[in-house]
C-alpha cells in the first residue's frame, strides 16, 4: 500500500505543514507507505516524482486553495482515487482522512 | 442541480482562497512601505499626505506598485484555481483593467470587479482548454489561442456589458449626492460612509471620493471630514475583530489583523481587502454599517478634514472637532468588530460548512 498527497493551506504557514505531519504519521502508524509534498509560503517542498504518483494506490489532496501540477493526478482521478479534503479537517481527525482515502483503494 | 450548484460552490470558494493566498504578500508590502512613507508626510490642506523626503517618497512609490499588482495577482489566481496555467494571462490582465479607470465614464471596479473577472477568466480559459481540435491547432492552442480569445472575451463582457451600465449608475448617483446637498447633515454622513466601505476603491467608493472633493473645492469640508473618518474603519474595525473574536477566525486571519491596524491608522481602506475576499456575506455589511456609524457622527459633530487622506495620522489637518474626528472614527470602529462578532460564527462550525465535497466516489 503506498499513498501519496499534497498539502496546502491558505497562507501555507502552519496548516500546510500540520497536516502533512498528521498524514505521515498516521500512516507510519498503520505501516502504509507515505509521502506528501508541501505547496506552503515557501513554494513545492518535498516534491512527489512521477513515478512515485504512478505508483501509488491512492492520493490524498489536503489543500484549501488551487495547486500547482493537479494534472499530475488526473489519471488517479478518472478511476476515483483522489480524496480531497480541507487540510484542518485533516489536522482534527487524521484518521478518518487516512480510512477514507483507504475506502477509495476498496 | 444542486450537486453540481455544489461544486461550483466548493471550486469558487477553493478560488477565491488561492487569489487571496497570493495577494496577502503583496498587501502586506503595499501597506508596509506606504505607511513608512506617509507617516513621515505632513497633512497639507487639498494635496493629502505630503512627503519631502526623497528616499521615504520612493518608499511610497515602492508601496503604491504593491497596491497596484494586488488586484491582477487577486484575479490571476482565482482564475489559476479554475483553469491552471491557461487562467493566469486572461486573469492577470483583465485584473488589471478593473484596477484603472475604463471607458469613457473611467469606471474602475477595484476588488469587486477583480473578483467576477478571475471568476470568468477561469471559467472561460477552462472551457477553451477542454476544447478538442486538431493537433496542428493544439500547439498553437496555449500560446496563443487561448490567451487572446479567453482575454478578449472577458474584456468585452466586461467593458460592454458592466463597464458601461456602472458609469451610468455612477452618473446617476452623484447627481442624487448633490440632489442631498443642503439637507440632512446626518444623512449625507451616513451614505458617505456607507459608499466608503462598500467597494474599497470600487466605483461607489470613488463616487464618495469625487463627492466629497468636489464640495472642497467649494470650501465645504464636513463631508470630506466624515468620508475621512469611514475610510479608516474597515481596517480597524476588522483588526479589532481579530484581537477581541479570537474563536472567529483563523490563525493566518489573526496574524494580518496586526497590519490591518497600521493601514487603518494611516487611512489605507485597502487593509481590510484580503479579510472581504474571504467572507464577503459577513465582512461586507459590518464595514458598511461601522463606516456609516462613523461617517454619520462625524457630520452629527461638524468635523471638518482639510485634506483628501484619512485615517488618524490627518489628525493635525482636522480644522474642527478633531476630538470628535478621533472618538467616532473608533466608535465606527467598535460597532464593526461588534456586528462581526454577531454575524460571524465560530470558526470550527464554518470551516466544517467549508469543507470540500462529501465523500464523493467509493468507486474504487
Amino acid at each position: 500500500m503506498k499513498i501519496v498527497g499534497v498539502a496546502a493551506c491558505i497562507t501555507g504557514v502552519a496548516h500546510t505543514y500540520m497536516a502533512q505531519e498528521a498524514i505521515e504519521q498516521e500512516c507510519k502508524k498503520r505501516g502504509i507507505d507515505c509521502k506528501v509534498e508541501t505547496q506552503g509560503g515557501m513554494g513545492i517542498e518535498n516534491e512527489l516524482e512521477e513515478e512515485e504518483v504512478n505508483a501509488a494506490d491512492a492520493v490524498i489532496l489536503a489543500v484549501a486553495i488551487g495547486i500547482e501540477g493537479e494534472d499530475r493526478f488526473e489519471e488517479k482521478e478518472e478511476e476515483g482515487r483522489v480524496l480531497t479534503m480541507n487540510p484542518s479537517e485533516v489536522i482534527r481527525n487524521p484518521e478518518a482522512a487516512v480510512d477514507r482515502v483507504l475506502a477509495l483503494v476498496g | 442541480m444542486s450537486d453540481s450548484m455544489k461544486t461550483i460552490g466548493a471550486d469558487l470558494l477553493k478560488a477565491f482562497n488561492t487569489g487571496v493566498s497570493y495577494m496577502m504578500p503583496i498587501v502586506v508590502v503595499g501597506g508596509v512601505f506606504l505607511a513608512l512613507s506617509l507617516a513621515s508626510g505632513d497633512a497639507t490642506a487639498g494635496e493629502g499626505m505630503v512627503v519631502t523626503n526623497p528616499f521615504l517618497k520612493n518608499l511610497g512609490d515602492i508601496g503604491m506598485a504593491g497596491f497596484a499588482m494586488m488586484i491582477p495577482v487577486l484575479s490571476g489566481y482565482i482564475a489559476y484555481s479554475l483553469a491552471g496555467k491557461p487562467g493566469l494571462t486572461p486573469g492577470f490582465v483583465t485584473g488589471y483593467l478593473a484596477s484603472v479607470p475604463i471607458g469613457e465614464n473611467h469606471v474602475q471596479t477595484g476588488f469587486l470587479g477583480a473578483m467576477l473577472l478571475g471568476i470568468l477568466s477561469g471559467y472561460v480559459a477552462r472551457w477553451l482548454k477542454k476544447k478538442k481540435v486538431s493537433p496542428t491547432l493544439m500547439a498553437i492552442m496555449p500560446i496563443l489561442v487561448i490567451p487572446i480569445l479567453a482575454t478578449f472575451t472577458v474584456s468585452m463582457i466586461y467593458i460592454y456589458l458592466l463597464v458601461t451600465p456602472i458609469g451610468f449608475f455612477m452618473q446617476w448617483l452623484i447627481g442624487a449626492l448633490s440632489g442631498l446637498q443642503g439637507g440632512s447633515a446626518l444623512l449625507i454622513g451616513i451614505i458617505v460612509g456607507a459608499m466608503a466601505a462598500f467597494d474599497m476603491g470600487g466605483p461607489i467608493n470613488k463616487t464618495a471620493t469625487g463627492f466629497t472633493l468636489a464640495l472642497m473645492a467649494e470650501g465645504i469640508y464636513g463631508p470630506n471630514g466624515a468620508y475621512r473618518i469611514a475610510v479608516a474603519i474597515p481596517p480597524l474595525g476588522l483588526a479589532l475583530s481579530t484581537f477581541i473574536s479570537r474563536k472567529k477566525w483563523e490563525a493566518a486571519d489573526r496574524n494580518m489583523g496586526v497590519s490591518a491596524a497600521f493601514m487603518g491608522l494611516i487611512g489605507i481602506t485597502e487593509g481590510a481587502i484580503p479579510f472581504a475576499v474571504k467572507g464577503l456575506k459577513t465582512v461586507l455589511p459590518s464595514i458598511i454599517i461601522g463606516s456609516a456609524v462613523g461617517a454619520g457622527l462625524g457630520m452629527l459633530h461638524g468635523v471638518e478634514c482639510m485634506v483628501p487622506h484619512g485615517g488618524l495620522i490627518v489628525l493635525p489637518a482636522v480644522n474642527q472637532a478633531p476630538f470628535w474626528y478621533a472618538v467616532d472614527m473608533l466608535i465606527g470602529t467598535v460597532v464593526t468588530a461588534g456586528c462581526l462578532h454577531v454575524l460571524r460564527p465560530d470558526i470550527k462550525q464554518s470551516e466544517e460548512q467549508a469543507a470540500c465535497p462529501a465523500p464523493s466516489s467509493q468507486a474504487g
